[in-house]
Protein backbone atom coordinates (compact mmCIF):
# COMPACT_ATOMS: atom_id res chain seq x y z
CA UNK A 1 0.00 0.00 0.00
CA UNK A 2 1.37 3.41 -1.26
CA UNK A 3 2.25 5.83 1.72
CA UNK A 4 1.56 9.06 1.83
CA UNK A 5 4.59 10.73 1.52
CA UNK A 6 5.59 8.34 -2.02
CA UNK A 7 2.17 8.97 -3.38
CA UNK A 8 2.03 11.19 -6.54
CA UNK A 9 0.37 14.43 -6.09
CA UNK A 10 -2.38 14.85 -8.22
CA UNK A 11 -5.29 17.87 -8.61
CA UNK A 12 -8.82 17.24 -9.22
CA UNK A 13 -10.55 20.66 -9.88
CA UNK A 14 -13.92 18.86 -10.89
CA UNK A 15 -14.20 16.76 -7.68
CA UNK A 16 -13.36 20.04 -5.76
CA UNK A 17 -16.21 21.99 -7.38
CA UNK A 18 -18.39 19.21 -6.91
CA UNK A 19 -17.40 18.83 -3.21
CA UNK A 20 -18.06 22.72 -3.12
CA UNK A 21 -21.27 21.77 -5.00
CA UNK A 22 -23.28 19.91 -2.80
CA UNK A 23 -21.28 18.22 0.30
CA UNK A 24 -20.03 14.67 -0.93
CA UNK A 25 -20.59 15.01 -4.19
CA UNK A 26 -17.10 15.00 -5.08
CA UNK A 27 -16.07 11.73 -3.59
CA UNK A 28 -18.54 10.55 -5.48
CA UNK A 29 -17.26 11.57 -8.61
CA UNK A 30 -14.22 10.00 -7.51
CA UNK A 31 -16.38 6.92 -7.29
CA UNK A 32 -15.58 6.76 -3.27
CA UNK A 33 -19.74 6.09 -2.78
CA UNK A 34 -19.53 5.11 1.02
CA UNK A 35 -16.98 7.85 1.84
CA UNK A 36 -19.47 10.33 -0.38
CA UNK A 37 -22.32 9.14 1.76
CA UNK A 38 -20.92 9.29 5.52
CA UNK A 39 -19.75 12.90 4.28
CA UNK A 40 -23.14 14.07 2.83
CA UNK A 41 -24.65 12.43 6.21
CA UNK A 42 -21.84 14.69 8.11
CA UNK A 43 -21.70 17.84 6.69
CA UNK A 44 -25.68 18.11 6.13
CA UNK A 45 -26.36 16.54 9.56
CA UNK A 46 -24.51 19.26 11.49
CA UNK A 47 -25.90 21.98 9.34
CA UNK A 48 -29.26 20.68 9.56
CA UNK A 49 -29.02 20.18 13.63
CA UNK A 50 -27.90 24.14 13.67
CA UNK A 51 -31.16 25.44 12.08
CA UNK A 52 -32.55 22.77 14.80
CA UNK A 53 -31.21 24.93 17.75
CA UNK A 54 -31.38 27.99 16.62
CA UNK A 55 -34.05 28.16 14.11
CA UNK A 56 -33.53 29.61 10.46
CA UNK A 57 -32.39 32.89 12.35
CA UNK A 58 -28.93 31.23 12.30
CA UNK A 59 -28.14 31.28 8.74
CA UNK A 60 -28.23 35.26 8.00
CA UNK A 61 -25.68 36.88 5.51
CA UNK A 62 -26.83 40.32 6.55
CA UNK A 63 -26.90 40.63 10.21
CA UNK A 64 -24.17 37.51 10.88
CA UNK A 65 -21.98 38.63 7.76
CA UNK A 66 -18.65 36.91 8.84
CA UNK A 67 -20.53 33.76 10.49
CA UNK A 68 -21.99 33.22 7.20
CA UNK A 69 -18.75 33.38 5.48
CA UNK A 70 -17.96 29.99 7.37
CA UNK A 71 -21.33 28.81 6.44
CA UNK A 72 -21.38 29.19 2.82
CA UNK A 73 -18.48 26.74 2.38
CA UNK A 74 -21.14 23.98 2.71
CA UNK A 75 -22.29 25.08 -0.47
CA UNK A 76 -25.70 26.17 -2.19
CA UNK A 77 -27.35 24.51 0.46
CA UNK A 78 -26.53 27.45 2.88
CA UNK A 79 -27.14 30.10 0.21
CA UNK A 80 -30.50 28.59 0.19
CA UNK A 81 -31.17 28.95 3.30
CA UNK A 82 -29.94 32.42 3.62
CA UNK A 83 -32.45 33.37 0.66
CA UNK A 84 -35.43 31.90 1.87
CA UNK A 85 -34.28 33.78 5.70
CA UNK A 86 -33.92 36.95 3.50
CA UNK A 87 -36.88 37.12 1.27
CA UNK A 88 -39.49 34.41 2.86
CA UNK A 89 -38.85 34.92 6.84
CA UNK A 90 -38.03 38.36 7.18
CA UNK A 91 -40.21 41.34 6.27
CA UNK A 92 -39.99 44.97 5.49
CA UNK A 93 -40.41 47.39 8.29
CA UNK A 94 -43.69 49.81 7.34
CA UNK A 95 -41.61 52.48 8.88
CA UNK A 96 -38.19 52.90 7.75
CA UNK A 97 -38.46 50.37 4.60
CA UNK A 98 -35.55 48.21 5.91
CA UNK A 99 -35.99 44.52 5.53
CA UNK A 100 -35.96 43.00 9.22
CA UNK A 101 -37.33 39.61 11.27
CA UNK A 102 -40.39 40.16 12.89
CA UNK A 103 -41.01 41.01 16.50
CA UNK A 104 -43.00 38.30 18.50
CA UNK A 105 -46.40 40.85 18.11
CA UNK A 106 -45.57 41.03 14.68
CA UNK A 107 -46.31 38.70 11.23
CA UNK A 108 -45.95 38.79 7.68
CA UNK A 109 -48.46 39.63 4.69
CA UNK A 110 -48.72 38.32 1.57
CA UNK A 111 -46.73 41.56 0.16
CA UNK A 112 -43.81 41.04 2.45
CA UNK A 113 -44.63 43.72 4.54
CA UNK A 114 -44.81 43.74 8.98
CA UNK A 115 -48.01 44.50 10.21
CA UNK A 116 -49.16 43.51 13.79
CA UNK A 117 -50.57 40.14 14.61
CA UNK A 118 -54.27 39.59 15.20
CA UNK A 119 -55.49 36.69 17.44
CA UNK A 120 -53.40 33.15 16.77
CA UNK A 121 -51.06 34.82 13.94
CA UNK A 122 -47.52 34.33 14.39
CA UNK A 123 -43.89 35.87 13.35
CA UNK A 124 -42.69 33.64 10.27
CA UNK A 125 -39.66 32.41 12.20
CA UNK A 126 -38.67 33.22 15.90
CA UNK A 127 -35.56 35.13 16.33
CA UNK A 128 -33.04 32.54 18.43
CA UNK A 129 -31.23 34.49 21.19
CA UNK A 130 -28.64 33.77 23.79
CA UNK A 131 -27.12 29.91 23.87
CA UNK A 132 -29.26 28.66 21.39
CA UNK A 133 -28.18 31.37 18.87
CA UNK A 134 -24.65 30.88 19.39
CA UNK A 135 -24.77 27.01 19.05
CA UNK A 136 -27.02 26.49 16.38
CA UNK A 137 -24.40 29.55 14.35
CA UNK A 138 -21.51 27.54 15.29
CA UNK A 139 -23.23 24.09 14.43
CA UNK A 140 -23.63 25.63 11.28
CA UNK A 141 -20.30 27.24 10.76
CA UNK A 142 -18.81 24.20 11.77
CA UNK A 143 -20.71 22.20 9.05
CA UNK A 144 -19.12 24.81 6.74
CA UNK A 145 -15.50 24.12 8.24
CA UNK A 146 -15.87 20.59 7.71
CA UNK A 147 -16.86 20.90 4.27
CA UNK A 148 -13.69 22.27 3.46
CA UNK A 149 -11.45 19.45 4.89
CA UNK A 150 -13.76 17.75 2.24
CA UNK A 151 -13.07 19.64 -0.53
CA UNK A 152 -9.37 20.03 -0.33
CA UNK A 153 -9.70 16.03 0.68
CA UNK A 154 -11.31 15.62 -2.74
CA UNK A 155 -8.81 18.05 -5.23
CA UNK A 156 -6.04 16.42 -3.55
CA UNK A 157 -7.23 12.92 -2.90
CA UNK A 158 -3.42 11.16 -2.81
CA UNK A 159 -2.79 13.38 0.34
CA UNK A 160 -4.62 11.39 2.31
CA UNK A 161 -3.37 10.04 5.54
CA UNK A 162 -2.25 6.13 5.92
CA UNK A 163 -3.27 6.32 9.66
CA UNK A 164 -5.69 8.96 10.71
CA UNK B 1 -51.22 21.67 30.16
CA UNK B 2 -47.73 22.91 31.55
CA UNK B 3 -45.83 25.57 30.17
CA UNK B 4 -42.96 23.24 28.32
CA UNK B 5 -45.99 20.57 26.41
CA UNK B 6 -47.33 24.13 25.40
CA UNK B 7 -44.36 25.20 23.71
CA UNK B 8 -43.61 21.74 22.16
CA UNK B 9 -46.98 22.19 20.29
CA UNK B 10 -46.38 25.73 19.42
CA UNK B 11 -42.64 24.82 18.15
CA UNK B 12 -42.01 24.63 14.43
CA UNK B 13 -38.74 22.95 13.81
CA UNK B 14 -36.52 24.73 11.78
CA UNK B 15 -38.27 28.29 12.13
CA UNK B 16 -38.14 28.38 16.03
CA UNK B 17 -35.04 27.61 18.00
CA UNK B 18 -35.29 24.54 20.57
CA UNK B 19 -35.46 25.32 24.33
CA UNK B 20 -32.47 23.58 25.50
CA UNK B 21 -31.33 26.48 27.90
CA UNK B 22 -31.27 24.32 30.60
CA UNK B 23 -28.62 21.26 28.73
CA UNK B 24 -27.34 23.75 25.96
CA UNK B 25 -23.66 21.82 27.24
CA UNK B 26 -24.66 18.38 25.80
CA UNK B 27 -24.94 19.56 22.61
CA UNK B 28 -21.53 19.28 22.95
CA UNK B 29 -22.15 15.49 21.91
CA UNK B 30 -24.10 15.87 18.46
CA UNK B 31 -21.35 18.50 17.64
CA UNK B 32 -18.36 16.21 18.15
CA UNK B 33 -20.04 13.36 16.60
CA UNK B 34 -20.64 15.40 13.47
CA UNK B 35 -17.65 16.80 13.53
CA UNK B 36 -15.80 13.14 13.94
CA UNK B 37 -18.11 11.55 10.84
CA UNK B 38 -16.80 13.77 8.33
CA UNK B 39 -13.24 13.96 9.23
CA UNK B 40 -12.69 10.37 9.67
CA UNK B 41 -14.64 9.95 6.14
CA UNK B 42 -12.25 12.50 4.95
CA UNK B 43 -9.17 11.69 6.10
CA UNK B 44 -8.78 7.90 6.26
CA UNK B 45 -7.28 5.69 3.90
CA UNK B 46 -9.89 3.04 3.95
CA UNK B 47 -13.16 2.96 6.12
CA UNK B 48 -11.90 -0.19 7.84
CA UNK B 49 -12.72 -0.05 11.27
CA UNK B 50 -14.90 3.48 10.83
CA UNK B 51 -17.19 3.74 13.40
CA UNK B 52 -15.02 2.68 16.13
CA UNK B 53 -12.66 5.60 15.60
CA UNK B 54 -15.47 8.20 14.96
CA UNK B 55 -16.58 7.35 18.53
CA UNK B 56 -12.58 7.28 19.75
CA UNK B 57 -12.39 10.83 18.29
CA UNK B 58 -15.75 12.17 19.26
CA UNK B 59 -14.67 10.78 22.96
CA UNK B 60 -11.47 12.95 22.82
CA UNK B 61 -13.28 16.51 21.68
CA UNK B 62 -15.78 15.71 24.44
CA UNK B 63 -13.22 14.84 27.23
CA UNK B 64 -11.21 18.09 25.67
CA UNK B 65 -13.96 20.28 25.86
CA UNK B 66 -14.70 18.92 29.11
CA UNK B 67 -10.66 19.66 29.96
CA UNK B 68 -10.62 23.33 28.82
CA UNK B 69 -13.93 24.34 30.64
CA UNK B 70 -12.13 22.72 34.07
CA UNK B 71 -9.07 24.68 33.04
CA UNK B 72 -10.86 28.04 32.59
CA UNK B 73 -13.06 27.79 35.50
CA UNK B 74 -9.22 26.86 37.74
CA UNK B 75 -7.93 30.08 35.87
CA UNK B 76 -10.74 32.16 36.29
CA UNK B 77 -11.89 31.64 39.87
CA UNK B 78 -8.45 30.37 41.42
CA UNK B 79 -5.14 31.48 39.59
CA UNK B 80 -6.83 34.99 38.58
CA UNK B 81 -7.65 35.99 42.38
CA UNK B 82 -4.68 34.99 43.87
CA UNK B 83 -2.70 37.10 41.31
CA UNK B 84 -4.58 39.64 41.56
CA UNK B 85 -6.84 39.60 44.89
CA UNK B 86 -9.82 41.64 44.90
CA UNK B 87 -9.13 44.72 47.69
CA UNK B 88 -11.27 44.43 51.22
Amino acid sequence: MPTTADTPQRFDALAAILALAFPGAGHWFLGERKRAGLICAGVLGLFLTGLLVGGIDVVDSKEDRWWFVGQALVGPVAFGTDYVHQNRIKGIDPRTGALRSANPDETRDGTGRLMPALGGQRPPATKSLGKMNELGTLFACIAGMMNLIVVLDAAFPGRREERA
Amino acid sequence: MTGSVLWALAWRPFLDPIDAHGWWFLLVVPMSFGIAVVYRAARMQTLEGYWRRVLVLTAQIVVSMVLLGIASYVFVQVVVPALAPMPD
